[in-house]
């Protein structure tokens, strides 16, 4: 009996020593406490420290009188490299904003992309990002007792500021998400309008359920389900690193697969993006209508021109109009009411639901089963189980709410991609796509025009 | 240009160093897939070999010659597994340089083939016909969203909700019950459990400064499908109470009264069938039953008037045998108390006959468990756990515990067990952890799961014709019975007997607890109180009368019916003062129940209601 408690512990000892080198998923795997679990990601996330403040286990004792080592504590990452991480952040966009707009180099923009990659991914490993920080932002702007690190906000909103000037230059080479996709987009084919239109509308409806799920203080679901951070930190579970694997291999065919279809932070992006002041141009002068560049970005954010005789009479502009007006109410209200209707299914996802559906369906002084952890936790915490209900009930009110918003953010969504599809922009000349270029630099090498120098 | 490139990179060479990198990089994850799988599956401190020798160690626990085998090979295979995660880190370096040559070789040559523009040969579709198509795809993409969410909307619609909300009622309402009875002034710890929610209680000491009765949330009226521990304890639901245990929670109950003069006396009700159950109440109504050789019945009594509101007589039941089986007088054909919870009424019989009655005596299910082989008749009493009727089957062929659904009659669980004919009935307590069926019979006490009927822990430490059944407080089961001796069990992990007596030992009354004193009587007229957890022997009283009645405590007094119909009402404490000697005038063999202010007892021939 003395020896299995000492190979237990002696197991658990070990497990002590890399405790150190744990990442956020593998922690959070680990953890009982989904409250825990929040209050470490949010910390681990923010401000980049791994805060453990004592054995995860009850230290073993040794017979052999061998002396237990301190237990390893991970610094935090201290000041000066949280502000030298955002100067990097701005130099970077600085640099590539620069080679984009003034020298229009690929070749720059594609080393700018593998020094990202380097050090936001596999050096920073990937943390903090500008894409996760939009939960820190939602948590922070509905839980006023989050105390949201500086850092965290430089990371949000410098790179809103150069999208609002310069377009997505922060996609082009600076993001390490984008970068590795980048970087293996090899032989992309090219979408139909229509896939890229409705595929185009995940990251919208990502990024409601991010911002849900962010206010109601659920989970982090962007960072959770990040398919690279795993990858750069090389820890990432089976799962994980198989999607992430994934997410690269269809890279190669199908460009920037999470920038264009999963991606919340670019919907932001996107939407600065079309009213920046200034934005790249396939042409550095006049488009001479060469139609070399048709083929040449493989996001499909080259517009053609549309010919006046493709206009339509203004009658049917006119029907159109008004059917709109009508429809994207109509639209916000079916999504909001879809949404309040889906609220319970939606409210699954957080811990303190799960728990009182789990207490429910369990019971709980029944020795012959088994109890999940979470259980487990529950009956050791003290709490009643009208205290996990009462929170529950608190939470689906919540969600109720919230399921009204998300719905008819969507509805609102699909309502203007409708208009977006009905309207016309007379063009005469080719033009990038404001919202969806991702400020690349590859469709400049194939205009023939060139500016004299 | 392109020329130029192509004489500058060796685009062979790169090519080369592709199909190299990248079959490198094949193996390598294959390699990784491999050896994950292998990790995952490896366990360095449970292997079997080292289990195995664990064992042997524990048998042996001088052995250090194996001591120290096991933990070599504890060590080999720890460094087996973390050589193992070395292993995937260093490989997962391997595979990210791998792919790193492959994508950089890879630009290189697309980089010395150059940009080629052209002119794409067709235009394809044209703006409007585009703007159509991608209308139509958002379209159904847009309604097939709100159909499926609507669909799991639907599927779940409000029933997390209604059921968050529904159980933490039925948590308020035990609430309030814990609260009714911590809210006593003087109480007395027990644990009997009766309901799935409900937790260690405090009954109370003096009833008469108890809780306003006003103050009882009466709002729960719709019934759900079992009763809430408020319902149960405001009730007289089973043989010697809820759960079995010999305690009841009723207030201002009568400690005079007088059979022959009818002073206190209620009302008293001619049983026309035989029997040596005792009494259940709820709300209103009284019940017992009656049974000879050919007729069962079911009386329903009303508890103010004493009148017999129905009579349901039990038959047509599915494969009840055509003859009674053989029982001695002292024990009938209906020596089974029955159970009641509001719902319905259980009652069993010496035949097998079990039957579920709604509160208007309409019989709900019936159905015959097989003819009990019992020399003097089967007299356990029936006991109710949530929606479950328990049933303590200690016959001669194949006993068994057993537990029936309360609304359809269908065995939910059975459990064989390995003991002789036994008269006790079940006591279901709550140890603070966990509630139990707890059994007495010979050889053995033993504890069982309520949801499952799986054997908990047995004791071996009982024999002979165990009648007694046990009595439960803080942590300790008392079983008995005469000619064997009293134990005392400590539960928990693991149980073990605290400690054991030979004298004053019952072969019918049950024994009640507190959590410090033991009351015990023996059918030879000898009322015992012992320290509950040393077994110290704080006083006896000697009584003229045996009993086959067992002691029920109430209110801080222990009520006990001797054979002649005296009762000797007693203060439940460490020193015998008699509370009165009330005489019944009629013999008494059954145990009492009660209700605010009331009492009733079975005499030999009459229900009596004792009170106001």
């Amino acid at each position: 009996m003395k020896l299995h408690k000492f190979q237990i512990a002696k197991y658990n000892f070990q497990f002590l020593l890399k405790l150190p080198a744990i990442k956020i998923q593998t922690l959070l795997a680990t953890m009982n406490s989904n409250k825990i679990k929040i209050i470490v990601l949010f910390i681990l996330l923010g401000i980049q420290t791994v805060a453990i403040s004592g054995p995860r286990f009850p230290m073993p004792e040794f017979e052999s009188g061998h002396t237990q080592p301190p237990t390893l504590q991970p610094e935090p990452r201290s000041d000066f490299f949280e502000i030298f991480d955002a100067f990097v952040l701005i130099a970077a966009l600085t640099v590539i904003t620069w080679l984009i707009h003034k020298k229009r180099s690929r070749r720059g923009v594609f080393w700018v992309s593998i020094f990202s990659l380097l050090y936001f991914g596999f050096i920073r490993e990937g943390c903090i990002c500008s894409i996760g920080a939009i939960q820190n932002i939602t948590l922070a702007l509905f839980n006023p007792s989050y105390q949201i690190p500086a850092t965290v906000i430089a990371f949000f909103v410098i790179p809103l500021i150069y999208t609002l000037f310069y377009g997505r230059t922060f996609c082009a080479g600076v993001c390490p998400l984008g970068a590795i996709q980048d970087i293996f987009a090899l032989q992309p084919v090219d979408l139909k309008t229509w896939v890229q239109k409705i595929l185009g509308l995940i990251p919208f409806i990502y990024l409601g359920l991010a911002i849900l799920y962010a206010a109601t203080s659920t989970d982090f679901i962007i960072c959770r389900y990040d398919p690279f951070v795993g990858i750069f930190r090389l820890d990432a579970t089976f799962f994980m690193f198989s999607i992430g694997a994934l997410f690269i291999i269809t890279s190669v065919f199908i460009a920037r697969p999470y920038c264009r279809f999963f991606c919340p932070y670019g919907v932001l992006l996107n939407l600065i993006s079309r009213v920046s002041k200034k934005h790249v141009e396939i042409t550095p002068t006049h488009c001479i209508n060469c139609r070399l560049c048709e083929n040449s970005c493989p996001f499909g954010a080259i517009e053609k021109p549309v010919p006046v005789k493709e206009i339509g009479n203004k009658n049917t502009a006119l029907r159109k109009f008004m059917t709109l007006s009508f429809i994207i109410p109509l639209l916000i209200f079916i999504g909001g009411w879809t949404g309040s209707q889906f609220h319970e299914n939606l409210a699954m996802v957080n811990a303190d639901v799960r728990l009182a559906n789990e207490i429910l369906t369990t019971d709980l002084q029944d020795k012959t089963i088994e109890f999940s952890e979470e259980i487990k936790a529950f009956k050791s915490s003290g709490k009643t189980a009208d205290e996990i209900y009462a929170k529950a009930n608190e939470i689906l009110d919540d969600f109720y709410i919230g399921g009204w918003i998300l719905g008819g953010f969507i509805g609102l969504v699909f309502g203007i991609t409708l208009a977006s599809v009905s309207i016309f922009r007379y063009r005469e000349d080719y033009k990038t796509n404001k919202g969806e270029c991702f400020s690349c630099a590859r469709c400049f090498d194939y205009c023939p025009v060139k500016v004299e120098s | 240009m392109q020329e130029n490139n192509h004489k500058k990179v060796n685009v062979r060479l790169w090519k080369r160093i592709v199909l190299i990198a990248a079959v490198f990089s094949l193996l390598t994850a294959l390699l990784l897939i491999a050896n994950y799988i292998q990790l995952n599956r490896a366990d360095p401190v449970n292997t079997k070999t080292i289990n195995m020798l664990v064992e042997r160690l524990n048998q042996n626990p001088d052995d250090d010659a194996l001591r120290n085998e096991i933990r070599e090979l504890d060590l080999l295979a720890r460094k087996a597994y973390f050589t193992n995660q070395w292993q995937i880190r260093t490989g997962a370096y391997l595979l990210l340089i791998g792919i790193i040559v492959v994508v950089v070789a890879l630009q290189i040559i697309k980089s010395a083939k150059g940009i080629e523009p052209e002119i794409p040969a067709e235009k394809g579709l044209d703006f409007l016909s585009n703007q159509v198509i991608t209308r139509k795809w958002v379209s159904i993409s847009g309604i097939s969203l709100v159909g499926i969410a609507l669909l799991f909307a639907f599927l779940t619609h409000n029933k997390l909700g209604n059921a968050i909300t529904q159980a933490s009622t039925s948590t308020q309402t035990d609430t309030i019950s814990s609260k009714l009875a911590v809210n006593s002034n003087n109480t007395i710890e027990t644990s009997t459990m009766v309901s799935d929610s409900m937790t260690t209680s405090e009954v109370a000491e003096n009833q008469d400064t108890a809780t306003n009765e006003n103050d009882v949330d009466t709002t729960t009226k719709v019934l759900s499908e079992y009763p809430t521990y408020k319902e149960i304890i405001q009730n007289f639901p089973c043989f010697r109470g809820p759960g079995g245990n010999g305690i009841a929670y009723q207030k201002n109950v009568p400690t005079s009264w007088d059979g022959a003069s009818g002073a206190n006396i209620k009302w008293k009700f001619a049983v026309p069938l035989p029997g040596f159950n005792s009494p259940v109440v709820w709300e209103d109504k009284v019940f017992i039953s009656g049974a000879n050789a050919t007729t069962r019945e079911v009386y329903c009594i009303d508890r103010n008037t004493g009148k017999l509101l129905w009579k349901a007589p039990v038959v047509n039941v599915p494969g009840s045998p055509g003859t009674s089986p053989k029982v001695t007088d002292d024990t009938g054909h209906a020596a089974p108390t029955l159970a009641v919870d509001g719902r319905r009424v259980y009652a069993i019989f010496s035949n097998g006959d079990i039957i579920a009655l709604d509160m208007d005596g309409n019989k709900v299910w019936a159905r015959n468990l097989g003819t009990p082989s019992n020399h003097y008749g089967h007299s356990s009493s029936l006991m109710l756990f949530n929606n479950m009727v328990i049933i303590q089957y200690d016959q001669k062929n194949s006993p068994k515990v057993m537990a029936l659904s309360t609304t359809t009659g269908k065995t939910i669980w059975s459990t064989a067990r390995e003991v002789k004919i036994s008269w006790a009935s079940p006591v279901i307590v709550y140890t603070g952890q966990q509630t139990e069926i707890i059994l007495s019979s010979d050889p053995y006490v033993a504890s069982y799961n309520p949801w499952s009927g799986k054997e908990n822990w047995r004791i071996d430490c009982i024999f002979g014709e165990v009648g007694p059944s046990v009595a439960y407080a803080d942590g300790l089961v008392f079983a008995q019975n005469e000619y064997a001796r009293l134990v005392a069990i400590k539960i928990g992990e693991k149980p073990e007997i605290l400690w054991e007596s030979d004298e004053y030992l019952s072969d019918v009354p049950s024994p009640v607890a507190t959590k410090d004193y033991l009351f015990s009587a023996t059918s030879y007229g000898v009322v015992v109180c012992y320290e509950a957890k040393t077994c110290k022997k704080l006083w006896e009283q000697e009584f003229g009368n045996g009993f086959y009645s067992s002691p029920m405590m109430v209110g801080g007094r222990i009520y006990l019916f001797d054979r002649k119909g005296v009762a000797h009402i007693f203060s439940a404490s460490g020193t015998y003062k008699s509370l009165g000697e009330p005489k019944l005038g009629e013999d008494v063999v059954s145990t009492p129940a009660f209700a605010d202010g009331q009492l009733f007892i079975r005499g030999s021939k009459n229900l009596y209601c004792i009170g106001k």
